[in-house]
């Protein structure tokens, strides 16, 4: 029996006798066809009679008064329709929107204001009417005929600024004279929380033989999807509707925001997000351009569309971790883990949008390992920079790059060997469902067999020789090494409608993939939960007139909740199917048997299908006669956790003539409870590594300290993965079933990312260590940073 | 406003156009061909490579009037009655694609790459080739097994 608060998985879902067809197939996938036909419905393919075009005017100081907007030159020019600012919007009363930002599952930590307050956010205004808060806030919209014309004129717009004290850097931000983003708080810190036992844990570090201590500021980046943002809104005045058109993370959560944010009821908004060019975490959350192009759309009478240009979107779409991170370990004199300080400071940005990324890393803190007591301070701040979202694997990255390096640390400061003091204190695979000194309950997983698979897949046994061959070379090799575990939680709401059609099934269903693959991995979940063939299976997504409800994708929820939430939904059909069947052989319903996708009956020969029934009902001979559909509707809450975990390897070579990196391997193995496609599990890894990656050696959403300009503003500036500094992956599944859900899913879309900064990392200094001893710069490691560090090491 | 023929996917149009239109503005917007994306506006990513008389480029820094004359291969004209180009079928069996928004420009960037070479592609070689198309989902790994796979596929059809 398998349990999830107050709903019970009977046994009707024991899967002792289910047959698995469909599941665990790396069948390809149902989306492709379109996407390489070129025949994608991205938001920006849709256009609309009498399209308008939307620009945006932006700030261009990190914090400053408006005092004046002259739109006067702005609405001459030619095409021009309109120029808004925030007084069109203050005066619209437009509210600002509200992105519900602290995790609302019973599992997720609970983050509080200073001194116990309730958390003060700042206000999302669709455009600001007195301050401007980060460089590329919004604060005026020019709304012309064509996309040239609304630019040109937007570069008319003169906007007289008054310009304010700027904080940029966290820790600068909490300091007592720091500039204050929000005049609302007596200082820049939104959240300060401390969880754990702190008697014990100080306890535990008086008795403590080593204390390692280490402290790193984890970057900034941005999702950089490949489809800029963009949305297409109209009003019809006839139905007194909106319809938005806009890629994102779940349309059903941006149809009620938005829908307060213009002050309407819901029903009067429909969102429709189809294929959608990357997420990441970027797309989650509300864009003030959403709102935006709404509004005008019914003030100018014609439909209104804005797509940004790439280096609006370095400026203006959600940016993710920024957490400078203190950790200290406490060790016995043979290196058992005794207890853990941890010190947590993220940077929100300007407004508070998510909490997600600070929430989720305060739960693990301890990572992988069995540590009896930890400390955790959890804090929060404004600055005057972008804001900041949950971002691929949100928060999870942060805390194992802490855990990971501050146990390289303790390894070389105890003289032990890093894989034996990992293994020492692992958490044993006897000891699940384990729960750690913060109070996240570990579900399942096998870690000392993750670490045994991982060293045989990297080959770790030849490295020496490997090493040596490199130095024949002139060059230095490096080998990182990290475990990990993390959570995946998520909106705990999911809502599934099944509708037997005479030839094909229809699974409607709130999620929202940006690549993830949920119209082939759900309709394998549902193929077999059916018994019928795979593609007798259609998914739909993303219309909000059609998917009612729904909690969108994130956080590695998506299989997990949708795969109850249809099991569920499956069970009601079936019942509802037994019914018609009884009516069609004339006997009653306990006397039908259902068997892989057919009813049977005592009474007779025959069998009939899903689609047999359906038929019958359309044609009017069902019980009642005004039932034409076999449909059913079926929601379901799942607050439990899961914990995916794995390790990895990477191996790279620096050249110390250039500082330049080559990651010459990486392996990674991920336990993602039961695999439905190995196919779609192993590409979400490679995507994840990459992104990983890329944050540990090249990408970084730089400001310029001084005057908090954004540096990194195009494809030229901020470093991308590319084709050529990318290796291929060793990557291996590893499906230890979570008890938590009917299939025992874990997740697979973010285990690439999570070890990735460590294991880079790690590999770095394992290859400067014998020449610089400990690495002290943050991510990400450029060549400039490791050259300087090589040259430094050369004079000592 | 300015006149331009040109032939896309094998069928003549004629546009009427404003001297600035971009290539890709005039496929996707007049043409009503939106397979062709823009990913960004400094020719980086690649999202909008189209053929133009054979030659990869980026449609989003060329202007339309540049392709008066000219034959234009995008992502629609690729397969022929229904059947996939085996690039296409490469990136479908290799799960090549995710999002799939970069995936167009990288299959017609891959096809001018297979085109102008005679042998097979070795990934190394098809790594440091692709170096001008950006994708965020696959971490590329898959991309390069399709291209490779096609490269197989169409050199050993065009011997045979």
């Amino acid at each position: 029996m398998i349990r999830d608060d107050g709903l019970v998985f009977d046994q009707r879902f024991s899967l002792k006798d289910f047959v698995f067809n469909s599941i665990g197939q790396s069948f390809q996938r149902n989306e492709d066809e379109r996407l390489i036909t070129g025949k994608g419905r991205f938001t920006d393919d849709f256009s609309l009679p009498e399209q308008t075009w939307a620009w945006m005017v932006r700030s261009t100081h990190p914090h400053a008064r408006i005092k004046s907007i002259d739109t006067s030159a702005a609405v001459q020019m030619p095409g021009v329709l309109a120029v808004f600012t925030g007084k069109d919007c203050l005066n619209d009363q437009l509210n600002p929107i509200e992105h519900n930002p602290v995790p609302s599952t019973r599992y997720d930590v609970k983050l509080r204001g200073p001194n116990d307050s309730d958390i003060f956010l700042g206000y999302h205004h669709l455009l600001p009417f007195d301050k401007v808060r980060h460089v590329g806030q919004a604060l005026a919209m020019v709304v012309a005929r064509t996309r040239n014309e609304a630019f040109s004129a937007a570069q008319m717009v003169i906007v007289q600024y008054e310009e304010l004290p700027k904080v940029m850097n966290s820790e600068l931000a909490i300091k007592s004279d720091a500039p204050i983003v929000w005049d609302e708080l007596p200082s820049n810190v939104l959240v300060d929380a401390t969880f754990g036992d702190i008697q014990a844990t100080e306890k535990a570090f008086e008795a403590a033989e080593h204390i390692v201590r280490f402290k790193s500021h984890v970057s900034r980046v941005t999702g950089v999807t490949m489809e800029p943002r963009a949305c297409l809104g109209h009003y019809d005045p006839k139905t007194d509707r909106y319809t938005l058109f806009a890629g994102s993370g779940g349309a059903v959560r941006q149809k009620s925001e938005l829908a307060k944010v213009l002050g309407v009821e819901a029903d009067r908004l429909r969102v429709i997000s189809h294929d959608v060019g990357g997420n990441f975490g970027t797309r989650n959350r509300a864009y003030v351009e959403f709102g935006l192009v709404l509004w005008a759309s019914k003030k100018l009478g014609f439909p209104v569309k804005h797509r940004a240009d790439r280096t609006e979107s370095f400026l203006s779409d959600y940016q993710g971790r920024d957490l400078v991170t203190e950790v200290q370990l406490a060790l016995n004199a043979k290196g058992k883990f005794l207890a853990l300080k941890v010190d947590n400071l993220s940077n929100v940005g300007y407004c508070c949008v998510s909490l997600s990324p600070l929430s989720k890393g305060s739960g693990l803190v301890t990572g992988s390992y069995d540590i009896a007591s930890a400390t955790l301070r959890s804090r929060a701040v404004f600055t005057n920079t972008m804001a900041t979202q949950a971002y691929r694997s949100s928060g999870r990255p942060e805390v194992t790059f802490a855990i990971e390096r501050v146990i390289d640390r303790a390894a070389r400061a105890l003289g032990m060997d890093r894989l034996e003091l990992r293994r020492l204190n692992l958490v044993k695979t006897h000891q699940m469902p384990y729960t750690n000194a913060i109070g996240s309950s570990y579900d399942s997983g096998e870690y000392e067999e993750n670490m045994n698979r991982i060293l045989e897949l990297s080959d770790w046994s030849n490295l020496d020789q490997r090493r040596q061959e490199a130095h024949a070379r002139g060059k230095l090799l490096g080998v990182g090494f990290a475990n990990y575990v993390e959570s995946s939680i998520g909106s705990p709401k999911e809502r599934a409608e099944i509708i037997v059609h005479p030839t094909q099934i229809e699974v409607i269903i709130g999620t929202q993939p940006a690549g993830q693959g949920h119209e082939t991995s759900f309709a394998q979940v549902a193929a077999d939960l059916l018994g019928v063939e795979f593609n007798r299976v259609f998914i739909t997504l993303g219309d909000t007139d059609i998917v009612t409800a729904g909690g969108g994708t994130h956080s590695g929820r998506s299989l997990r909740h949708a795969s109850a939430v249809i099991a569920l939904a499956v069970e009601d059909l079936r019942e509802l199917g037994v019914r018609h069947a009884a009516h069609f052989f004339n006997c009653k319903p306990e006397d039908v048997l259902y068997e892989n996708g057919h009813f049977k009956s005592f009474t007779s020969v025959k069998s009939v299908s899903w689609f047999d029934l359906s038929i019958q009902l359309a044609n009017g001979e069902g019980p009642q006669s005004s039932l034409k559909e076999l449909r059913v509707l079926r929601d379901n809450e799942m607050h439990t956790p899961v914990y995916p975990n794995g390790a990895c390897v990477c191996e790279i070579e620096i050249d110390p003539e250039t500082g330049g990196v080559d990651i010459k391997r990486y392996s990674a193995l991920d336990d993602v409870g039961r695999c439905i496609n190995p196919l779609i599990v192993h590409g979400q890894t490679h995507g994840g590594i990459a992104q990983g990656v890329g944050q540990a050696l090249w990408e970084e959403c730089y400001l310029d300290q001084t005057s908090g300009q954004p540096i990194a503003c195009s494809l030229m500036d901020y470093g991308m993965p590319r084709f050529d500094n990318l290796p291929s992956f060793k990557t291996e599944i590893v499906e230890v079933l979570s008890p938590t859900n009917p299939f025992g899913i874990k997740a697979g879309g973010e285990g690439g990312t999570t070890p990735a900064l460590a294991v880079v990392m790690s590999a770095v200094e394992d290859a400067l260590w014998p020449l610089c001893g400990p690495v002290n710069f943050d991510l990400p490691a450029t060549p400039q940073k490791i050259w300087n560090a090589l040259q430094r090491g050369k004079t000592h | 406003m300015t006149s331009i023929s040109l032939n896309v996917n094998g069928k003549s149009h004629d546009l009427e156009i404003e001297d600035n239109t971009l290539l890709v503005t005039a496929l996707r917007e007049h043409l009503g061909l939106t397979g062709t994306h823009v990913g960004c506006d400094t020719s980086q990513c690649g999202c909008c490579v189209v053929r133009l008389n054979g030659e990869s480029v980026k449609s989003c820094t060329t202007l339309a009037i540049q392709a008066q004359g000219c034959t234009v291969l995008t992502v629609e004209g690729l397969s022929v009655n229904g059947e996939l180009h085996p690039l296409q079928k490469a990136f479908k069996d290799n799960h090549a694609l995710q999002c799939g928004f970069c995936t167009p420009g990288m299959l017609m960037s891959a096809l001018d790459l297979i085109d102008s070479h005679v042998q097979v592609l070795t990934p190394e070689l098809v790594r440091h080739q692709m170096e001008g198309n950006l994708c965020r989902c696959t971490g590329y790994h898959n991309i390069v097994k399709a291209i490779v796979q096609a490269s197989k596929c169409m050199k050993s059809s065009s011997l045979s």
